[in-house]
């Protein structure tokens, strides 16, 4: 138990563990993480399998790194809690030095004779120490005086409340680890979607992608209603970087896409022998249009947003972004196929109609338009409270540990025949050359009092 | 005049001031370094009204691309100068730092970083933008700034080892001195603004604080090496050597989060 205890009070064990972190953390950037099995065959060969069974995978989330980061929070609690005694005793319940041989060895130190009476040399000591913002300390034997003077003790404290902070953001990544959860909405304008595990439901009203004027896309923005039984809410704009908050569940604009299994396409029919002919349509994917003044429906048999011929000569999508739409349309007289081919929005000289029966109608297709969805992400964090906490005392500490520094001072003052023999040290763990230059000016002005 | 012309202008200046300081190393005349800071200074002007201006002109934080960001680090690091050898009056880690200077200033302008300022993208449309970069690297400044004063102690501790006193004045021992200071700046900044606005940001955009992209784990390396620094130091008492060397590696590892991460591993931060 004793051994364990030491293992963990152990400045090196801490500096061990750090280093290992660093060796860790790096290998798990040059390691893609979280791929899969044959991905990391092909790229490391036999030791593929070695490194997923030691979990290098997903480094971050293995066993043995977050046992590594526990031990590591185990150590700095320990290493903390050890060192924090002290320090209050030596905070709450410092103790006056009375042996002028102690204060004279310290590093920063003086002493001097003032011509006035110890008791009046008292009353200018304090004067000059409470006039720096110094806490005093006093005591008194037989013709001598001793003070301990202190200020901005809080910055003793710094290191323990960055440790504090660091196991408050490891607790909060703990919890948000175990009980946070995100999860992808898929809406369509107008669709409300319930919250399982929650007692509201959201609906999209409106999902806006606003461009650039180079085409570039802007922003994506949604408008969401949250309901509670058919009973408005509240209603608010999210967009990227501004999410809605309701009770703890956030939700994020994450994505977008368009549903290309139900587009509507707009369609010109022209007629090769008729330059005045022009009839305009819109064809929904599915079923048979027909064109008014003519015995002719047309049908729209297959769609692809970004059209592409892969290996096998086949039609593919290269994305979901309308790049290159492409439709497949069929004409029909009755029951009689009389055309068909691809037509193309980017590329009409590329359209291509192949006819059973002599026809000179000419397809081209100016539009497209499909259902827009917006995908929104919503997540429930706990943790996140926690981690905010945790930060605001890292930053805390960080500062009462760097630019908030103890200062510590030792006097005795000692009569020698009605006058008064000085002995002061002082000192300063952190900017120790700054405190000399502000001991020397206390001790001179204390030297000038007459 | 336009941005790229101020810009030009303060490149230039900076040349023109670290050769003053190189002539400041080589004649040991204090002067030359005290003309080469008040170029500097001025250079800084010429960059900030630059920056001022790439901000009017795009309509966004000027660090959304390389070349933006590396003229950023160029700007912050001579603030971090200034600052540093103001507050310490050391005039020779300068003349070194304008090198680094001259570096980011010249990959900046190469032909290799396109230039043309374009439009935000929706992910990075946020005043964390602002606070997330300019903290995090002004934080990598000051890390500079204690490289170079690392690599400054190695050498004139190897000096004094074999008896040579330094005939400036700057000990080894001060330069140590120098260099904890230096990164008691920087590992707050650094802090603030690479790990805790980085993690505010990340969770109003992404919905999730941490995801353990290359490059937020990069920063937490980069991190732990100043925490090894800090702790060696004022716990273990480890000082000089041992000291510079955690400082030197530090700073590798934050240049490797800065750039290497955007060249050699992929990962959400696919901006800049």
């Amino acid at each position: 138990m004793k051994a364990l205890l030491n293992f963990f009070t152990s400045v090196r064990v801490a500096i061990t563990l750090l280093i290992i972190l660093i060796c860790a953390s790096t290998i798990g950037t040059f390691i893609p993480q979280e791929r899969s099995a044959s991905e990391y065959l092909v790229r490391y060969g036999q030791l593929g399998p070695l490194l997923q069974r030691l979990q290098f995978t997903k480094l971050y989330h293995s066993f043995w790194f977050i046992a590594l980061l526990l031990l590591f929070a185990l150590n700095i609690l320990i290493c903390t809690l050890v060192r924090l005694f002290p320090k209050f005793h030596r905070a709450f319940k410092p103790k006056i030095e009375t042996e002028p041989r102690n204060i004279l060895s310290l590093k920063i130190k003086d002493k001097f004779k003032v011509g006035l009476p110890p008791a009046e040399a008292r009353d200018e000591v304090k004067k000059e120490l409470s006039r720096r913002r110094y806490r005093l300390r006093a005591s008194e034997a037989e013709k001598r005086h001793f003070f301990y003077a202190r200020k901005k003790v809080l910055g003793w404290f710094g290191s323990d409340v960055v440790h504090l902070g660091i196991l408050i953001i490891l607790a909060g990544g703990i919890v948000s680890g175990l009980a946070g959860f995100r999860r992808d909405l898929t809406f369509v304008e107008n669709q409300t979607l319930p919250i399982s595990g929650a007692n509201f439901s959201v609906r999209l009203d409106k999902f806006i992608t606003e461009y650039y004027p180079d085409g570039s896309v802007k922003d994506w923005k949604s408008l969401l209603t949250i309901l509670d039984a058919g009973k408005t809410l509240s209603q608010r704009m999210i967009e990227v970087n501004h999410p809605l908050n309701h009770r703890g569940y956030i939700f994020y604009q994450s994505g977008y896409g368009w549903d290309w299994e139900h587009p509507s396409l707009e369609v010109w029919v022209k007629k090769k022998g008729d330059q005045a002919y022009l009839k305009k349509v819109w064809l929904k994917f599915g079923e048979k249009t027909a064109l008014g003044g003519e015995s002719l429906d047309l049908s729209v048999l297959q769609f692809i947003p970004d059209f592409v011929l892969d290996e096998k000569n086949q039609p593919t999508t290269r994305s979901l972004e309308p790049n290159n739409p492409a439709a497949f349309i069929e004409g029909w007289q009755g029951t009689e196929k009389i055309f068909s081919g691809w037509v193309f929005a980017k590329f009409p000289d590329f359209s291509r109609l192949h006819s059973a029966k002599e026809t000179d109608i000419s397809l081209e297709l100016k539009d497209v338009q499909a259902p827009s969805y917006s995908v929104i992400q919503m997540a429930k964090d706990p943790g996140v409270l926690l981690i905010w906490i945790g930060c605001g005392l890292l930053m805390g500490g960080l500062f009462l540990a760097f630019y908030w520094p103890t200062r510590e001072l030792k006097i005795i003052l000692e009569d020698s025949h009605g006058k008064t023999e000085v002995a002061a040290g002082g000192i300063a763990l952190k900017s120790r050359e700054a405190f000399q230059t502000e001991f020397e000016n206390i001790i001179n002005s204390l030297r000038k009092r007459k | 005049m336009s941005e790229s012309t101020i810009f030009m202008l303060a490149f230039i200046l900076y040349a023109l001031a670290a050769a003053f300081y190189f002539a400041f190393l080589y004649s040991k005349k204090e002067n030359p370094a005290g003309v080469g800071f008040t170029i500097a200074l001025i250079g800084l002007l010429f960059h900030t009204l630059a920056l001022v201006l790439r901000t009017v002109e795009s309509g966004h934080a000027p660090f959304t691309n390389m070349y933006e960001s590396l003229s950023f680090l160029a700007w912050a690091s001579i603030l971090a100068f200034l600052i540093i050898e103001g507050k310490y009056k050391v005039r020779r880690p300068g003349a070194y730092l304008l090198l680094i200077v001259i570096a980011l200033m010249a990959l900046a302008s190469s032909p290799l970083m396109p230039k043309e300022a374009t439009p935000l993208v929706p992910a990075l449309q946020s005043y964390w933008l602002w606070l997330h970069v300019s903290v995090t690297l002004l934080g990598e400044a000051f890390f500079a700034f204690a490289f170079i004063t690392s690599i400054m102690y190695l050498s004139a501790e190897a000096k004094e080892k074999k008896g040579k006193a330094p005939k400036s004045g700057l000990t080894a021992e001060k330069l140590d001195s120098i260099s904890y200071r230096t990164i008691a700046i920087g590992f707050p900044l650094f802090t603030l603004g690479g790990l805790v606005f980085g993690m505010v940001w990340a969770f109003k955009a992404w919905g999730t604080y941490w995801s353990w992209d290359p490059k937020e784990v990069w920063s937490l390396i980069t991190w732990f090496v100043f925490a090894l620094y800090l702790h060696t130091r004022i716990v273990m008492g480890w000082k000089g050597r041992r000291s510079a060397a955690i400082a030197i590696i530090g700073f590798l590892a934050a240049l490797f989060t800065y750039f290497g991460v955007n060249y050699l591993l992929a990962g959400l931060h696919s901006y800049a």
